[in-house]
């Protein structure tokens, strides 16, 4: 089975104190932590499963910068077999649209050459942890005219058809039977990622990491950045406290004896 | 600009909040529009809904058809792109949840126009619409512009906005001739099949004490259960803590997990984020202990403790008895 | 004597077989890396070094549990195998007025603080009484902040020597850089990797109690307070028969005025191991055997101990929870030496 698995190199904000530039249109990312996205971790975990038990290739693609390299890295120590970074100065401000856009077009690209890369499955995370939209999988799998599913807590596969659940609220699953090949976004929890050791990182190295630009997709420059994105970003700002908790102060014992009183007023015990 | 639309969510007989969330904002922009505000109904024998439905919209088109009784991303998008194409409408409402994310993006690509997802806030200004979005776990919120079209789409965060109790807008129910044609193979709908129940269901609970990560492992959920026990409550936990092994997926409130609505809910290191709040906020009473001042949770909570859940803890079970 | 630690069949398995698993063979994880089996091997064999060595089998493969992948993953990205943020790793220190090296500041010796106690709610207590005690005596002394990372000893024995090579790396340039030329650490785990592991460090180092010891001999460090408590001292591994730092901790305890000292019969090289090395802060014991850290509990109970005095971190962790699962709590308490000095000056 031959998957190609759409990853984003993210900043770790836990525990990082978060300052808006002072142009309000992005953060600053100095200092900041850099990692694969959390729920794209999760699918090519899912990737990996897939082709220990069926074979195939694997395929990682990013539209980053060049820093990116690190998880693209990690993941061919992982034993992801080919990796290719999108990198462009004109992809600047792409929006999901656009950027789903370029991933298509790098996905067709592959699919052009002598020895074409094709796929059964392309997987994403179900949305990335900076900007939490949640959308460039779904869009690009309707960019490449594949069924999808979004939210998949488990898979099985079947001769050539996949049966996934769906995570719905509540934790309700939708279990539904999807023909390949199709594309999936991956739900965290879904498996337990492997780790990739600094030694199979560094061994990874001698793999190459294919870098791509505007040029080599053939897409036109209007197709990518913000004057390829659907949606535009105004300003970002720190959200309003509008509703705040009154603050217990003291030492533990100060606060539980407060608590009781609340409780007990509550009619809780 | 057109009408407004909003996708009516329903499932298991059932129409989910979120619905009524966005046809109370829905009125609000259509009011401010001098737009009429429609519900879209999808289904198989749901006139029921659509009762309901025209007391908050001006008008509901429903779509009926057998093929339509349970979501399919699928089916659903040829529909609303059929609705979508006919009416023109000025902006369209899909829920952001686990059908709105799995059908919203897909369906504006295909029609070409602009989309804006987990929204929550939605306004006009000078007749252009401007969506809030939150990025960064919640840490910054995003202002954002749609690119001029005909029709803008959005997904609206789930309990982001209230549901309006104004006066019944006595809408018209349309009948709309479904525009599915052949039988759709490649996605088919199997089952849908619940949650396990386990022993202890969350949702039936007094009191809840939920933990996150910043209990740091496994073996210190015992010192969370001795308090949940202190206050005849049951405990509960956050995506990561079932993520991770430590408790099973009944006990998970979120999102993706349960909904509970208890007297008092007790939130140990738990940071607060939408998809955990989404699942306890109309709690009635939010107690968050959780050594980051600026954790998300305060936002929610009614009461506070910035201080250390495993000294905060221990001393509350202590003063309980337990 | 039957042990489900079969270290040559394990090695049989991984390199003749080729079927090492990490779920298959729980108990290569139960090893805490005292090395008291190569201490004490009349052949003078290094079983230590051959079950780390086996550990880099499957770690190297990614064939580890999600909490020690957990744990690494933190360390390389982090600085800090607890998952906490760099930019919080001097917040014990707020309101003490400690010299940051990593803000310009200078000084003639380098606190190094190991991430324990920079993180854990308890030990950070050891952290501020180590500075209230520099302080008494007037050392000049600095901290590296929250540029400060992982010495890497759990590392390399959780056999990640890949990523041990790394920080050893990063850590040489980062001291370079501050011109290091002396240091005192907090854990014995990072004073034998800082002294034994890492080629050609320009500085030498020292355990806090070789210095305090240092400090008490010279006149510098004196007591004017009394702890009345019956103390008995449990040597950590690291410490102790790994580095033979034996004498100055009892030099320390013995010093402190009221201070009533009692040996554990396993003192010294045959000290009882805490089981909180070697990795074992991020693995569970694969079987439900008596815990040694709580068979220390009993013993100290049995000698008449009110505290046990430790110097490391991790056995100041491992046996506060021992006191907790075996109900001692109220009888006896665990402190780092540092902390009943610091209740005496």
């Amino acid at each position: 089975m031959d998957i190609v698995v759409c990853v984003k190199h993210v900043p770790d904000t836990t525990e990082a104190e978060i300052a808006i530039r002072d142009d309000e249109r992005g953060i600053e990312k100095r200092g900041l932590v850099f990692d694969i996205n959390e729920a794209d971790n999760y699918a090519v975990e899912e990737a990996l499963l897939l082709k220990e038990r069926f074979g195939g290739s694997i395929t990682v693609l990013t539209v980053g910068p060049p820093e990116a390299d690190e998880t693209l890295r990690m993941c061919l120590a992982k034993g992801v077999d080919k990796a290719v970074r999108l990198t462009d100065g004109r992809f600047e401000g792409s929006d999901s649209y656009a950027t789903a856009r370029i991933l298509a077009e790098a996905i067709r690209e592959l699919g052009r050459r002598p020895s074409p890369i094709g796929y059964d499955l392309v997987l994403t995370g179900i949305q990335a942890d900076d900007d939490g939209c949640g959308q460039v999988g779904v869009t690009l799998a309707e960019m490449l005219g594949i069924p999808h599913a979004a939210l998949v807590i488990s898979t099985e596969t079947e001769d050539g058809k996949m049966k996934v659940h769906r995570e719905l609220e509540g934790g309700l699953h939708e279990v539904l039977e999807i023909e390949l090949p199709a594309l999936l976004t991956i739900q965290t929890g879904i498996n337990e990622p492997r780790y990739a050791s600094i030694f199979g990182i560094r061994q990874a190295m001698k793999k190459q990491i294919e870098a791509l630009d505007l040029g080599a997709l053939g897409l036109a420059e209007e197709a990518v950045g913000e004057a390829g994105s659907k949606t535009s970003l105004v300003r970002l700002f720190i959200p309003e406290v509008t509703a705040q908790a009154t603050i217990l102060q003291g030492s533990p014992e100060e606060v539980s004896s407060e608590l009781l009183t609340i409780f007990k007023n509550e009619g809780v015990i | 600009m057109g009408e407004i639309f909003v996708l009516a969510e329903h499932r298991q007989g059932v129409l989910r909040d979120v619905t009524f969330e966005m046809l109370g904002k829905g009125q609000e922009l259509a009011a401010a529009m001098g737009a009429p505000l429609t519900a879209m109904l999808l289904g198989h024998n749901v006139e029921g809904f659509a009762t309901e439905l025209a007391k908050h919209a001006n008008q509901v088109l429903v779509v009926e058809d057998e093929r339509l009784e349970h979501f399919n991303s699928e089916s659903y998008q040829q529909v609303l792109a059929h609705l979508i194409a006919e009416h023109k409408p000025g902006l369209v409402l899909i829920g952001h949840s686990a059908y709105g994310m799995d059908l919203a993006p897909s369906l504006a690509t295909q029609l070409d126009l602009p989309l804006v997802t987990d929204c929550v806030g939605l306004e006009l200004e000078g007749g252009q619409p401007f969506a809030v979005r939150e990025m960064y776990g919640g840490k910054v919120s995003a202002r954002v512009a749609f690119r001029q079209a005909d029709t803008y789409v959005a997904t609206v965060r789930q309990a982001a906005f209230p549901v309006e109790e104004g006066a019944p807008l006595g809408g018209e129910v349309v009948a709309v001739d479904s525009p599915l044609t052949e039988e759709i193979t490649y996605r088919k709908f199997l089952e849908y099949v619940e949650a396990a129940v386990g022993e202890v269901d969350i949702t039936q609970a007094d009191v809840v004490v939920a933990v996150g990560r910043g209990i740091k492992e496994a073996d210190n959920l015992a010192l969370v259960e001795k308090l949940a026990k202190a206050l005849g409550g049951v405990l509960a936990g956050s995506r990561p803590v079932v993520d991770a092994g430590w408790l099973p997926p009944e006990r998970q409130v979120g999102q993706s997990g349960k909904t509970v609505k208890p007297k008092l809910y007790l939130a140990v290191g738990i940071s607060g984020a939408s998809q955990h709040v989404a699942g306890m906020k109309a709690s009635s009473t939010i107690v968050a202990i959780n050594k980051d001042p600026d954790a998300p949770i305060f936002k929610v909570a009614h009461y506070g403790i910035v201080d250390d859940l495993f000294k905060v803890v221990p001393a509350l079970t202590a003063q309980l008895g337990g | 004597m039957r042990s489900p630690l079969n270290v040559r069949r394990i090695i049989y398995e991984a390199l003749v077989r080729d079927q090492l698993d990490v779920n298959q063979r729980p108990e290569i994880w139960d090893c805490t890396t005292c090395t008291t089996c190569t201490l004490r091997c009349p052949k003078g064999l290094d079983p230590a070094l051959m079950l780390i060595g086996l550990r880099r089998v499957l770690t190297e493969g990614g064939r580890i549990k999600p909490t020690v992948r957990d744990a690494l993953e933190s360390t390389f990205k982090f600085g800090n195998p607890w998952g906490r943020g760099k930019a919080k790793r001097s917040d014990w220190a707020q309101g003490l007025n400690v010299k940051n090296l990593a803000e310009g500041a200078e000084a003639e010796m380098l606190y190094f603080v190991c991430c324990t106690p920079a993180y854990d709610d308890r030990v950070q207590a050891v952290a501020r009484a180590m500075v209230k005690v520099f302080q008494k005596a007037e050392v000049d002394f600095g901290i590296l902040g929250n540029e400060e990372m992982c010495c890497g000893s759990e590392m390399r024995r959780l056999g990640e020597e890949g990523l041990f090579e790394f920080l050893v790396e990063e850590n040489l340039a980062l001291f370079q850089q501050h011109g290091i030329k002396r240091m005192v650490t907090t854990s014995p785990h990072c004073y034998n990797s800082f002294r034994n592991e890492y080629e050609g460090r320009g500085f030498e180092v020292q355990h806090y109690t070789q210095f305090l010891a240092d400090l008490i001999e010279l006149g510098k460090l004196t007591f004017s307070k009394e702890v009345n408590r019956v103390v008995t001292y449990h040597d950590p591994c690291f410490l102790g028969k790994q580095n033979q730092v034996y004498d100055e901790p009892r030099a320390i305890l013995q010093r402190i005025p009221g201070l009533q000292f009692v040996e554990f019969d396993r003192s010294r090289e045959r000290s009882l191991c805490c089981e909180g090395g070697g990795g074992r802060m991020w693995v569970e014991a694969s079987s439900a055997r008596e815990r040694l850290a709580e068979v220390r509990v009993k013993d100290a109970l049995a000698l008449g101990a009110e505290v046990i005095a430790t110097a490391c971190p991790f056995c100041l962790l491992t046996l506060e929870d021992a006191v907790k699962t075996t109900g001692a709590e109220g009888a006896v308490e665990v402190l780092d030496i540092v902390e009943l000095v610091a209740q005496a000056i």
